[in-house]
């Protein structure tokens, strides 16, 4: 599993340091099997994420638009 | 004596009994005898605050009420955006031009509302991990023992209203940031629904997790809050036209279903106190009137899954650039939760979000048969600050999230209330919490109320007293 979290690490470019990537690597394995587990969800093998794109959004700046 | 709550203060102001400008000194008193010691503030904004508190007694004089936070000591976490100083989301990170001279929407309408902010709040670094000693930042500790921890991120905010330095605050909550402060530190918090309250001016950790609401000691004062923070802005994309009006609090809980979920939430180490704290709050709700019905929630490991990955990926997005060229200037428990992110793909985000719907819908259908759903908040009181950090010197979020049970309802973006219900047998509070459907914040509120009606675990306050507004 260590060189799996070094491989994502080098990856994304994050620079963790090696006593950082040991605290990773512990939690790693037992992460991924959770993370595996929603796959198994069989209640969502046909649905719908939850996430949803606008055609026609705009960004509307939070500190100028109308108070309410 | 200086009212407790909100609610006791805006009566108090319209008696005459005390005066906006008598409660902030109060507070200001408050935070000099005690802020150095538990780190609840960032920044102080005592002139600005007694200057707002002057122009509130002017207002209530003249008959100009804009309601029950008018001329009330407010604290604001410092991850939103205020215009009287720069947020820092307590990190070396954020560029302190980032909102600079702005109010975020929810600090607008709290002004707008009367509020008197005394302040910016301590959290944990942009509102995810532990506290880091080594950072040029105060160590928020906990009004009741200061060796312990306040619980976070919306540290300062919990332990503000504990202390008495200001009679309500702002938190924000993605994995319990809300309502695990609002637990260790005794207060009620209160996570509205997912997009009731506009987020836009807040720096994000987890777009589609993120809510912003209120702490401050009962429930009737989180109601009082809500009414002004919740509504419809359009920079929020997530945010829906749902305003609140709190409900009528008699105290009355005839005909409300309620189910009690213990599965989780009572696991190895938890505290002696917890089992019969929580069985005692139940017996007051149900000789209020409700109905008590044992259930178990859909779907618990997948929702906390789903807040890890999501949580880890959002805030990734958000930080990498940073994260790159200035990873020493984390703290180590920040990089260590959005460097998570890092090990998860674009599928298995994707993933968790169609969980998430099932989850949803799951939850929704349970609470046809209940309406109130009722667990502990954490299973022990807080834990020490240096028992934050494992063996190996990193932060041990894991042994933390054992006995901390707030990020399912993250995921799933119900609102929940965690208010006071008892005490460990080394003085420290314990919580229950109190969930409710979509949008269902009426009914967790009438309960909370209802608990408080008939308790005094939310009044109680952590020795030793400062002449302050609690």
């Amino acid at each position: 599993m260590t060189e799996v979290v070094k491989t994502l690490l080098a990856a994304a470019q994050l620079p963790a340091s090696e006593a950082e990537i040991a605290a990773y690597v512990k939690g790693y394995e037992s992460q991924r099997a959770a993370v595996d587990a929603l796959y198994d969800v069989e209640a969502a093998r046909y649905v719908d994420p939850a996430l949803r794109f606008r055609a026609g959004a705009r960004i509307i700046p939070w500190a100028s638009a109308p108070a309410r | 004596m200086t009212p407790l709550t909100v609610t006791d203060a805006a009566k108090a102001l319209r008696e005459g009994t005390t005066t906006s400008v008598a409660l902030t000194e109060a507070a200001i008193g408050a935070a000099d005898a005690r802020d150095p010691e538990i780190g609840t503030y960032l920044a102080r904004f005592d002139e600005y605050a007694l200057e707002r508190a002057a122009q509130a007694d002017a207002e209530l004089a003249r008959g100009e009420d804009r309601g029950p936070l008018h001329g009330i000591p407010f604290g604001v976490k410092d991850i939103l955006a205020m215009a009287e100083g720069p947020t820092t989301a307590q990190s070396l990170i954020l560029d302190r031009t980032w909102g600079a001279g702005k109010d975020a929407p929810v600090v607008s309408r709290m002004k707008a509302a009367g509020a008197v902010i005394t302040g910016k709040t301590t959290t944990m670094e942009f509102a995810c991990g532990m506290p880091d000693a080594s950072k040029p930042f105060p160590v928020p500790r906990n009004p009741w023992n200061p060796e312990t921890w306040p619980g976070g991120s919306s540290s300062g905010t919990g332990s503000g209203v504990a202390a008495g330095m200001f009679l309500a605050g702002l938190g924000t909550d993605t994995g319990g940031s809300i309502r695990i402060p609002a637990a260790f530190c005794g207060v009620s918090g209160l996570m509205p629904t997912f997009g009731r309250v506009p987020k836009s001016g807040c720096v994000p950790l987890g777009y589609s997790l993120d809510h912003i609401g209120p702490l401050a000691r009962s429930a009737r004062d989180c109601a009082a809050v809500l009414e002004i923070l919740a509504g419809l802005h359009e920079s929020d994309p997530d945010c829906v036209d749902a305003p609140f009006t709190a409900p009528e609090f008699t105290g009355d809980l005839s005909g409300m279903r309620i189910g009690v979920v213990r599965e989780h939430h009572f696991p190895d180490g938890s505290d002696p106190a917890l089992a019969p704290s929580f069985d005692a709050a139940l017996a007051v709700l149900a000789e209020q009137g409700a109905t008590l019905v044992e259930t178990e929630l859909p779907y618990w490991h997948e929702m906390i899954t789903a807040d890890m990955i999501t949580m880890g990926c959002e805030a990734l997005a958000y930080h990498r650039t940073d994260l790159l060229s200035r990873w020493p200037d984390y703290f180590v428990a920040t990089r260590a939760m959005m460097a998570t992110g890092a090990l998860y793909s674009g599928a298995d985000y994707v993933q968790a979000q169609r969980v998430r719907r099932v989850a949803q819908d799951a939850l929704a259908g349970l609470f046809e048969t209940v309406d109130v759903i009722a667990c502990p908040t954490a299973s022990a009181g807080a834990p020490k600050v240096e028992d934050l950090a494992g063996p190996d010197g990193q932060p041990d979020v894991g042994a933390l999230f054992s006995l901390v049970h707030t990020p399912y309802w993250d995921s799933v973006g119900n609102p929940v209330l965690a208010v006071p219900m008892g005490f460990t047998g080394d003085g420290l509070p314990l919580s229950l919490s109190l969930a409710g459907p979509a949008f269902g914040e009426a009914a967790i509120l009438r309960a909370g109320d209802a608990l408080q009606q008939s308790t005094d675990w939310h009044l109680r306050v952590p020795q030793p007293v400062a002449e302050g507004v609690a």
